[in-house]
């Protein structure tokens, strides 16, 4: 898989770039606007999540105390950020800043609601898979911070922590731990085709084509027997099989299912590690096995910083971003708020000494990246409900062959 | 009426007894257990250890002030204070609003009465999901003249709510307010009492029931409705209880059950509150009127 | 009939009317006119207050607005006339800012095609197109740059290769031999320009957006590009893709020479039928009244949708009420003892608010973890939420738990408030109990919650927080695209369509949808209310 060299190189690569480049010819001084500065009219307004509050906090503190300007921050829903700054960013209401993932750039471009970013000689400091992702058609429209993907979490004290080669492999060794469940993945009532995304690629069932080059086209991808067959694998393994996946398993269930050990195997992202460690689990953590033959390729998605198109202070965002975000302390702070890979290649080096992010970097090397083209925000809805029925019964060949259909249409 | 002979025996008394009231006692409980279980779950979920879902499923299996002591951690108490102010204002304003129109409907004669009342039930049923747009931009309009009624400010908020405080409302206490004789306000006419006087000092004093259920109902509106202050409290701390609590356990990346059930029990407190408070009127309140339309 | 309710005669504490001397004293112009004028006084400085903010903020539409009110409130408490108003106006007021405008709004909405790929004016569409067609040269480097001033006009300072450059928009970059320059390279004095302290370009936001607008050309050739900067402190060479001509409305690609004219449809199309990515929302008439009714992908799921919607709404309220009233006629008995403690214990559920109950039912009807299974089921596995007829069923039953003790409650009330009379003299006419309950009891109730079981019809109607916090409108229809499913009401599918939750937002035929339902059930709510006031007693 062309991408998966690419990822695989891309984070190799960075370690060199890090020693070649001593940092930026051009050393913003900002501090020469000292903290006499009157510029208390001024509120740069950034739109956060719960989990990274305190970090961007933090970041803010310092650029309030140099520039004198108001960083207000208002906290959001993650998933709500994406609608509302489409929604709101016309309207002249919306924010300065807003974090956000990668594979909302097409919408946002579409939408036109967000400013290109140029971080000039600064770019050398972040991994340029980090920062593919946030360009679209050639421009960059994103601050990226971090890495994201999902991997095979395992309960070293049920099944150690070599990592199992295939679905089987991992099903066999789950069965002879002897828990409730060998293995056990989020679905949910109204499905999750992210997390079931690493198998769905070892059967060679991408969402969208991609080219040469790792850019996406609004081909589908997922259709024809390859996309049967992974249909059909999820359908044996569903609640009319032998019921590995659950549509009542949805993310709350499968953390305490995981916690409480009740299961030995499953798949989750970093964010999920917290709950498992409090809990008491000895965690390690492995790319996903493969069900089809293939690579398991998860999504890797890319979190960072969007600038509003309609800002009236562009000029402060971006002086923002660039002078207090794109450094390596704030991006450590924002690691240790929210422990995702690093899109900050010092940063990265830093916490690749862990054997969990070690995992998750080995995970992020299989994967692919999650397309940011605008047509991606209309196949979750299908693809979801599509999963969700399989799992519970439906005909895999028809209602995947179906929702194939449905899509296609609705991107058309 | 029951009325016992002197010819039967205590056990036909007993059972004629058990016929026509004693059966009605364990009715109650099984009702009362219909209405109940759920209560205690929330109840049972609250003081479970572990605050997931999957782990609370057997009732009580631990007790611990886990999930209570976290709320500290989160800005539930403002979100409390803030859903009890937006409720009360609201309220206050909806039961004043409420009972000035339904007195003018049902004291004073004008044309297209009937349809006027009519009317303001049928806006009220205008599906304001959508309308989120439109309340958007008024709001952002107004806070560019004044910020108290713009967007993240909870008076605009109260504003909005206040927008359907007429409809429903005012139906109700309408029927209510007919069911006072006009005789006691025409007495007091000839006494030379003006329709102010004659609405602040006999007819509102004589309505309370209808004005603390309509009260109740506004507060209880307020407290369910989500779309709107979801849409208006931009920032955390301006959130209600139903915006803030609705994230614990909805963010598809954090398993906050017990934190939920928590706050549910401490939320629905004042609402119990309140409704044991108001127990004497709202029996009396919610229907007597309209027996006259 | 004149029926006083129960209340009026025991209103505990409470000195009764009636009972008033007529000799009492009521006075003309009293506290009352002080009271009125004191708050008459308020509003109008309120008004005045909001007008002048209009003014200074060049809100027209609001400063008329408002003149309006102030002028009519005024007219309405200050003449003799106009007495209903004068109790109906401060109701009315909210009604029509809050109400009618977001309706009138929304009816504008759905002549528009606002949404995925049409969220802004043109205006903004085309700033956005020039932000994203503006390229960096690829071969361009980072400059430390610096903001100089002559009198009004701004200019950049840069150095290049040790040489310091400098221009503005009117006069292309030109070398400065006289500059200083500091250690880090940046220009700190330059003859007949002013450098711009970092302090002073952080204080001004005026000066910032002036900043970064600013194009200084590198040369006299176009070609070469411009330099711009984003921070104020870095500079890089730009040049721009799409040219926008706003006398001909089009844009023209500067590399190709293709040419992209404004289209009906709110986008900027070329001759070859190519668009670019950005439109704006422009009016489109009926269309999404027709697709609503004429486009399979909707409006077929939109009938079963409805039918749905109908069957919720008229079972919900039935059910519940059947309950409650049953309940009510059970416990109504004053042989029974604690009836206030029973009361109390019923309408627990009341209590609780609306938007936890979904989510907690949902939580208890999950069918592996849920407590529901375990505990009444034997820890059977039954799919309450996911198949499509137990879940319409869960819904049924949840709205009966939320909203049977309203109706016991209001069946209380009513039956309290029967006329002692008529039930007497049915007794005397030696009716039975059954006899007494179906042709005195029940008709009396009937009419006397009509209209609240009207309201109620109309409430779950557009029941959203229910279904959005139990199901969200799953199971999933399987047979059609429409991101619709078997326990949607019609509130929920518009939400669903508008896109809020994501996917492909399309506000227009969500309006166009609200429209009609509110069409729909005004209309059917209009002639229900026909219904029961034959059935009343009018005055």
């Amino acid at each position: 898989m062309r991408n998966t060299i690419a990822w695989g190189a891309a984070v190799v690569a960075s370690a060199l770039i890090l020693s070649a480049c001593g940092g930026g010819t051009a050393e913003p001084t900002s501090t020469d606007a000292g903290p006499g500065v009157d510029n208390s009219g001024i509120e740069l307004t950034i739109w956060v999540d719960a989990n990274r509050e305190p970090a961007v906090a933090a970041a803010a503190q310092l650029f309030e105390a140099e520039t004198g300007a108001t960083v207000v921050l208002v906290q959001k829903n993650f998933e709500d950020l994406r609608t509302d700054f489409i929604a709101q960013v016309p309207t002249g209401e919306g924010p300065d800043i807003t974090i956000g993932a990668h594979d909302w750039t097409g919408a946002f471009v579409t939408a036109g609601v967000v400013n290109t970013v140029d971080i000039g000689d600064k770019a050398a400091d972040f991994e340029q898979v980090a920062l593919d992702a946030f360009s679209y058609d050639g421009q960059l429209y994103g601050l990226p911070y971090a890495l994201e993907t999902i991997a095979l979490i395992q309960n070293v004290d049920l099944v150690g922590t070599d990592a199992p080669a295939t679905f089987e492999d991992m099903i066999a060794t789950g069965l002879a731990a002897g828990t409730d469940r060998p293995f056990v993945i989020n679905v949910g009532a109204g499905g999750d085709g992210y997390t079931s995304y690493g198998f769905q690629t070892s059967f060679g069932a991408p969402v969208f084509v991609q080219e040469a080059d790792g850019s996406y086209t609004s081909e589908v991808g997922m259709g024809g027997p390859d996309g049967v067959a992974f249909a059909t694998w999820l359908s044996e393994n569903g609640m009319a099989g032998n019921g590995y996946f659950s549509t009542d398993v949805d993310y709350d269930i499968n953390q305490s299912l995981f916690s409480e050990g009740a299961a030995p195997y499953t798949i989750q992202g970093p964010w999920a590690i917290g709950t498992y460690t409090d809990a008491g689990v000895n965690v390690a953590v492995n790319p996903i096995p493969s069900a089809g033959g293939g690579t398991a390729a998860p999504f890797v998605g890319v979190q960072g910083f969007y600038v509003s198109s309609q800002s009236q202070n562009t000029l402060l965002a971006n002086e923002f971003l660039i002078t207090y975000i794109a450094t390596e302390e704030a991006q450590r702070a924002l690691y240790d708020a929210d422990p995702r890979i690093p899109a900050y290649i010092a940063v990265a080096e830093q916490v690749a000494s862990d054997p969990i992010v070690a995992g998750f970097i080995a995970s992020a090397q299989n994967g692919v990246p999650m397309p940011s083209i605008p047509e991606m925000g209309s196949v979750w809805d299908f693809w979801n409900a599509a999963e969700a029925a399989i799992v519970s019964g439906a005909d895999p060949e028809s209602t995947w062959l179906q929702m194939i259909a449905d899509l296609e249409a609705a991107i058309s | 009426m029951a009325i016992s002979r002197a010819t039967k025996t205590p056990a036909t008394r007993l059972s004629r007894w058990w016929a026509e009231v004693g059966w009605k006692y364990p009715l109650a409980l099984l009702v009362f257990f219909y209405a109940a279980s759920p209560l205690v779950y929330v109840v049972s979920a609250s003081l479970a250890q572990r605050g997931t879902l999957a782990g609370t499923a057997r009732l009580f299996a631990s007790i611990s002030p886990n999930n209570y002591e976290n709320l500290n951690n989160t800005a539930f108490w403002s979100w409390v204070v803030n859903t009890l102010i937006i409720g009360g204002s609201t309220a206050f304003g909806a039961v004043l609003m409420g009972a000035a129109a339904a007195y003018a409907f049902s004291r004073f004669r004008f044309r297209g009465r009937r349809t006027s009342l009519t009317s303001l039930l049928i806006i009220q049923m205008f599906p304001q999901t959508v309308a989120f747009v439109a309340v958007f931009l008024l709001l952002i309009s107004l806070g560019r003249v004044t910020p108290l009624l713009g967007i993240n400010s909870t008076v605009a908020l109260i504003c909005v709510y206040l927008g359907g405080a007429l409809g429903a409302n005012t139906f109700l206490m309408f029927g209510f307010f007919n069911s006072i004789p006009k005789e006691i306000d025409e007495s007091a006419k000839i006494d030379g009492a003006t329709h102010a006087q004659i609405f602040w000092k006999i007819i509102m004093p004589l309505v309370t029931p209808v004005l603390a259920v309509v009260g109740l109902l506004a507060f209880i509106g307020v407290f369910g409705d989500f779309i709107l202050a979801r849409i208006i409290l931009t920032s955390e701390h301006n959130w209600t209880l139903a915006v803030g609590m609705y994230q614990w356990v909805s963010a598809e990346l954090s398993a906050n059950w017990g934190l939920f059930a928590a706050g549910a029990v401490v939320a629905s407190l004042p609402v119990l509150v309140l409704f044991l408070a108001l127990q004497k009127y709202i029996v009396g309140g919610l229907t007597a009127g309209s027996v006259k339309g | 009939m004149s029926v006083r309710p129960s209340h009026a005669t025991t209103g505990a504490g409470r000195p009764s009317p009636a009972g008033e001397p007529h000799s009492r004293q009521w006075r003309g112009l009293g506290i009352g006119f002080l009271i009125k004028l004191l708050l008459m006084g308020i509003v109008n400085a309120l008004g005045v207050a909001v007008v002048l903010a209009a003014w200074a903020s060049e809100s027209w539409a609001i400063l008329g607005a408002m003149v309006v009110i102030v002028v009519v409130v005024d007219w309405i408490y200050f003449s003799k006339r106009a007495l209903p108003l004068k109790y109906l106006t401060p109701g009315l007021i909210f009604l029509a800012i809050f109400q009618l405008f977001t309706m009138a709004y929304t009816g504008y909405v759905a002549f528009t095609n606002y949404g995925t790929g049409h969220a802004g004016s043109q205006t903004q569409a085309v700033d956005a197109l020039l932000i994203q067609n503006e390229r960096r040269l690829e071969t361009s480097p980072s400059f430390v740059l610096s903001i100089v001033r002559d009198g009004d006009e701004l200019g950049f300072a840069i150095v290049v290769d040790g040489a310091v450059r400098v221009g503005s928009p009117e006069s292309p970059l030109t070398e400065a031999p006289d500059a200083e320059v500091d250690q880090a390279g940046r220009v700190v004095s330059l003859p007949d320009w002013e450098v711009v302290s970092r302090a002073e370009l952080l204080s001004d936001r005026g000066l910032q957006q002036a900043v970064v607008d600013l194009r200084v050309p590198v040369s006299d050739e176009p070609e070469d590009g411009s330099i711009r900067t984003r921070e104020g402190s870095t500079g890089a060479i730009y040049r721009s893709v799409l040219e926008w001509d706003p006398d001909a409305q089009t844009m023209t690609n500067v590399d190709t020479g293709t040419v992209y004219s404004v289209t009906d449809r709110g986008r900027f199309e070329a001759p070859d039928g190519t668009q670019l990515p950005v439109g704006w929302y422009v009016t489109v008439g009926f269309e999404n009244f027709t697709r609503a009714v004429t486009d399979s992908n909707y409006s077929t799921p939109l009938l079963r949708v409805a039918g749905w919607t109908f069957a919720f709404a008229i079972l919900t309220v039935l059910s519940s009420f059947i309950l409650g009233l049953i309940l009510a006629i059970v416990y109504n008995d004053p042989r029974v003892r604690g009836r206030k403690f029973i009361r109390t214990l019923f309408i627990l559920p009341y209590a609780f608010p609306a938007f936890m109950s979904g989510l907690l039912w949902r939580g208890m009807l999950n069918p592996e973890y849920g407590i529901i299974n375990e505990f009444f089921f034997m820890d059977a596995y039954i799919p309450w939420l996911s198949d499509p007829w137990l879940a319409k069923f869960a819904i049924l039953y949840v709205n009966l738990w939320l909203s049977y003790p309203y109706w016991f409650l209001v069946c209380t009330g009513a039956l309290q408030a029967l006329p002692t009379e008529t039930m007497e003299a049915a007794r005397i006419d030696g009716a039975g109990r059954w006899r007494t309950f179906r042709s005195v009891t029940m008709p009396l109730i009937t009419v006397s919650t009509a209209p609240l079981a009207i309201a109620s019809f109309a409430f779950n109607f557009n029941n959203f927080t229910l279904i959005y916090f139990l199901t969200e409108g799953r199971p999933r229809f399987t047979d059609t695209s429409a991101p619709l499913g078997h326990t949607d009401i019609l509130i929920s599918a518009i939400y669903q369509i508008s896109g809020v939750a994501g996917g492909r937002a399309d506000y227009g035929l969500a309006s166009a949808l609200s429209i009609i339902v509110f069409i729909v059930v005004g209309a059917i709510s209009a002639l229900a209310f026909r219904q029961t006031r034959k059935l009343e007693e009018m005055n």
